[in-house]
């Protein structure tokens, strides 16, 4: 990421006088595709797509075809020149455009249009050298994945110098919604509790590392779940205690279908009796689920999930 | 009630994985077809009754139907404990003169469009006071029907020595009571308990087979006073008694922080109620509906209803007392195990067909029917009886 | 094998269906058959860890199947002039890309056929097609 102190509008202007330069470069040309145009990547390619066009496979049909022999499919345009595994992709004026985005937040890419046409059909033995040049910028918009700018450009394929095939190629950069979600980082989990004032001291204790017990302040009635009143002296007043974070299995499941998000199956799910005198469900975690019974003494654990949230989970202990 | 009522029609669309068409036009047909069955026009209908789940307003369902104007209109919340609450709206609107004529309805796709068993994770999102409750257990993966009724039925094998042979047992009755019912799904599918044990997981000690199935469908029913349903085509399935019921310490499904696991105290609320409002006992019920989304909480409603003591379910169950010549039947339609899941309102139309004298497994001398609505959420009940 | 020529084409016609199973198979085997080795279409990992739920189809096939959805209509021996697509929702192994598509044009001997792709999420492909029967001459 860039330091330099940026404002919205300095963006914009930053970026359209790069792609106003872009643009202007006009036509680049790239590597040449490392084989000319050839009966067996084009028997993969009608393979792949169940493409039984005879004309670009069957030698007798395609000879006595309009076209008088094998032709390669015209969507295969592309195919030519792609620099295949391990390959250098030849550079374009279009990259330092697209880096200059990633650069300023945009890092989101997705392809909106690929227009492609065909002024001939391609034979074997056609090679083609592919140009490419930046024909379009546009933005920032408003679009449904975030703000971003729309980049297009145009290649143009040519074989021993004539213009055969061209392609107009789209793609919007935008700016992902959750800024969160840098590469490297977890994906957040997508279980979230729903968290308000009544309920906010036991989520903060799970991030201290502490499983806490609504405290009645007038009468010391202890109550899990928690609630804004005291059932037993009407009292609002309250506070917690800090459970030893030992407790006993009191009933559990073995989740295994249908799939939970962000969840692997089969996972255990326990209610959890505390010496305390309350229950909690929460997960048995770390030991087969074979061993998991009623009576199992556990501890608590705390997991994390996400950036955000941490969950309160029980491990086997020895009685 | 001052002022008896009945039901005086039921109607249903046909029971399916994919109705091809939308949940309204379901709830228009089976309101249509319930009112036909009674010989009532849509006109003479001005109240209307549902679910707070049900994705119909009532509104609506009187444009598509011709109902004209409505004095009454109710949801009960709760998902599938309401089924029952829908009649006894019906029936307190009735007594007290808010309406003369009342349609209860339930549609929906529930395997076609939004299915029930299905992880939600928003369900725990919001700070009210059902997502605070949710997010005691959703963050933990706890969020699905069969496993917030597994954890129940666990602690139920452990306390009272069941296994998951005497839930299965639950489901091979109803299937063998589904296969001579050509309305219901799995007609001419019987199951046997080795093919129970051998199904796969849901969520253990739930096997599939112990789980209802997911269905497309719509039941109505027609509720008008005893004197005028005596007029009608068929005759009248009197409410004898009907209600609701929320035990102390209630949650959604996860009511895992009461003294005991093992029981429905909210279904011995409803129980304790019905016996009263009806002057009967559990020995007067010829055959009963009991809510069985999951096969574990069969048991603990027989025994929180008196018809068998607590824990003893499991041998009530195992010496056939719910099959067909047993000493309680229950759901000789199949229930929603066998016949389809209508969010147990396809059970009421069953008790009705029983006090008609109509039903394809046919109950002699079946005078007064008990039926329940979902369990592990506030619930409600009714009796119909032979007026 | 038999090509439609001019008489037989009309504008608003709607071409069969075509549906293909996008099996983990066919998505790796026809990226790789483009020289494309993004690993986002063979490695469900790497598809998983970019927030993908799933390999998914690259752009050239679907360039591809566009162009092998007409010509199997057609027969084999038109000449195609030109492909756009508008590119939608990802087409992700597991799902099934549906073609419809319907002769929305002629012009000086050309035709335009207007091309949907549908997945489960949405419109994966929408674009046109245009191409010259045999027997004219551009
Ligand atoms: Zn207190």
């Amino acid at each position: 990421m860039t330091t330099v102190l940026t404002t919205p509008e300095s963006v914009r202007e930053l970026l359209a006088a790069l792609a106003e330069r872009q643009m202007a470069a006009g036509e680049t040309p790239g590597a040449p595709a490392p084989d000319p145009v050839n009966l067996p990547m084009i028997r993969h390619w009608t393979a792949a797509m169940g493409d039984r066009n005879p004309v670009y496979t069957d030698e007798e049909f395609a000879a006595r075809s309009v076209h008088g022999g094998i032709v390669a499919p015209p969507a295969m345009a592309q195919v030519w020149t792609m620099p295949g595994l391990g390959g250098e992709r030849s550079p374009t004026p279009v990259d330092d455009v697209l880096a200059a985005l990633d650069e300023h937040g945009f890092t989101g890419v997705v392809a909106t249009n690929c227009e492609q046409t065909y002024h001939r059909y391609l034979r074997p033995g056609d090679r083609l050298v592919p140009a490419t040049r930046m024909t379009g910028f546009a933005g920032p918009k408003r679009t449904a994945l975030g703000e971003g700018y729309f980049v297009t450009w145009e290649v143009t394929w040519y074989a021993s110098g004539e213009a055969v095939n061209s392609m107009v190629f789209r793609v919007l950069k935008f700016r992902p919604r959750e800024r969160k979600s840098q590469p490297g980082i977890r994906k957040s989990y997508p279980l979230r509790p729903a968290v308000n004032r009544d309920t906010e001291f036991f989520w903060e204790g799970v991030r201290k590392g502490e499983l806490r017990i609504q405290r009645c302040a007038r009468c010391g009635e202890l109550r899990h779940p928690p609630g804004p009143m005291c059932p037993r002296c009407r009292s609002a007043d309250r506070t917690h205690v800090t459970a030893s974070g030992v407790g006993t299995v009191y009933s559990y499941v073995v989740h295994h279908h249908p799939p939970v998000p962000g969840r692997e199956t089969p996972f255990v799910v326990a209610v959890v009796e505390l010496p305390e005198g309350v229950r909690i469900v929460g997960n048995v975690v770390d030991c087969r689920y074979e061993e998991v019974g009623i009576g199992m003494p556990v501890r608590v654990a705390y997991r994390r999930m996400d950036e955000d949230l941490i969950l309160p989970m029980w491990v086997p202990r020895e009685s | 009630m001052t002022i008896a009522s009945a039901i005086a029609g039921i109607g249903a669309t046909e029971f399916s994985k994919r109705s091809g068409r939308s949940e309204l036009q379901l709830a228009a047909e089976a309101v249509f077809r319930a009112l036909d069955d009674a010989g009532l026009p849509p006109s003479e209908v001005d109240g209307l009754v549902t679910y707070s789940q049900d994705a119909n307003q009532e509104i609506a369902v009187a444009r598509e139907t011709g109902i004209g104007e409505l004095s009454f209109f109710s949801r009960i919340p709760y998902g599938g404990g309401a089924a029952c609450a829908t009649v006894q709206q019906a029936a307190m609107a009735i007594a007290t003169r808010q309406a003369s004529t009342v349609v209860c309805y339930r549609a929906f796709n529930e395997r076609s469009g939004r299915r029930f068993g299905q992880p939600d994770a928003t369900i725990g999102g919001e700070p009210s006071s059902q997502g605070l409750e949710m997010s005691w257990h959703v963050p933990y993966g706890l969020m699905t029907p069969a496993a917030w009724v597994a954890m129940f039925a666990r602690r139920y094998m452990h306390t009272y020595g069941a296994g998951s042979e005497d839930f299965g047992r639950v489901a091979v009755a109803m299937r063998k009571h589904a296969a001579t019912n050509p309305a219901a799904w799995f007609y001419k599918r019987p199951i046997t308990l080795e093919e129970h044990q051998a199904s796969r997981w849901i969520v253990e000690p739930l096997h599939l087979l112990d789980c209802c199935q997911e269905s497309d469908g719509a039941v109505a029913l027609v509720i008008t006073s005893l004197d005028r349903a005596r007029d009608l085509r068929h005759s009248p399935a009197l409410i004898a008694a009907a209600t609701q019921g929320a035990g102390a310490g209630q949650m959604m499904m996860t009511s895992y922080y009461r003294d005991d696991m093992t029981g429905l105290p909210e279904m011995s609320v409803v129980g304790r109620k019905l016996w009263e409002m009806s002057g009967m006992s559990p020995s007067d019920i010829q055959t009963a509906i009991l809510y069985d989304h999951f096969t574990p909480f069969v048991l603990p409603q027989l025994e929180e209803l008196g018809f068998c003591p607590r824990g003893e379910a499991k041998d009530f169950i195992a010496d056939g007392g719910i099959e067909l010549d047993g000493p309680l039947p229950v759901n000789p339609h199949g229930g929603q195990l066998g016949e389809a899941y209508i969010h147990g309102m396809n059970g009421i139309a069953e008790a009705v067909r029983q006090i008609r004298g109509t039903a394809v497994n046919q109950i002699k001398n079946a005078r007064n029917v008990l039926v329940t609505a979902g369990t592990g959420v506030p619930t409600s009940a009714l009796i119909l009886t032979t007026p | 094998m038999r090509t439609l020529s001019q008489g037989q084409i009309a504008v608003g016609t709607d071409l069969p269906e075509l549906s293909i199973d996008l099996t983990p198979t066919m998505v790796i085997s026809t990226a790789l058959a483009t020289m494309d080795f993004t690993p986002v279409h063979h490695d469900v990992a790497a598809a998983r860890a970019q927030g993908s739920q799933d390999i998914f189809v690259n752009i050239l096939t679907t360039m591809g199947l566009v162009e092998r959805y007409v010509t199997d209509w057609t027969g084999p021996e038109v000449m195609i002039t030109a492909i756009n697509v508008k590119l939608g929702v990802p087409a992700y192994a597991g799902d099934r890309l549906v073609f419809t598509g319907t002769v929305t044009a002629e012009s000086g001997g050309e035709y335009t056929v207007e091309v949907r792709g549908r997945v489960s999420l949405g419109d994966h492909a929408v674009g046109t097609v245009r191409f010259r029967p045999p027997g004219e001459s551009a």
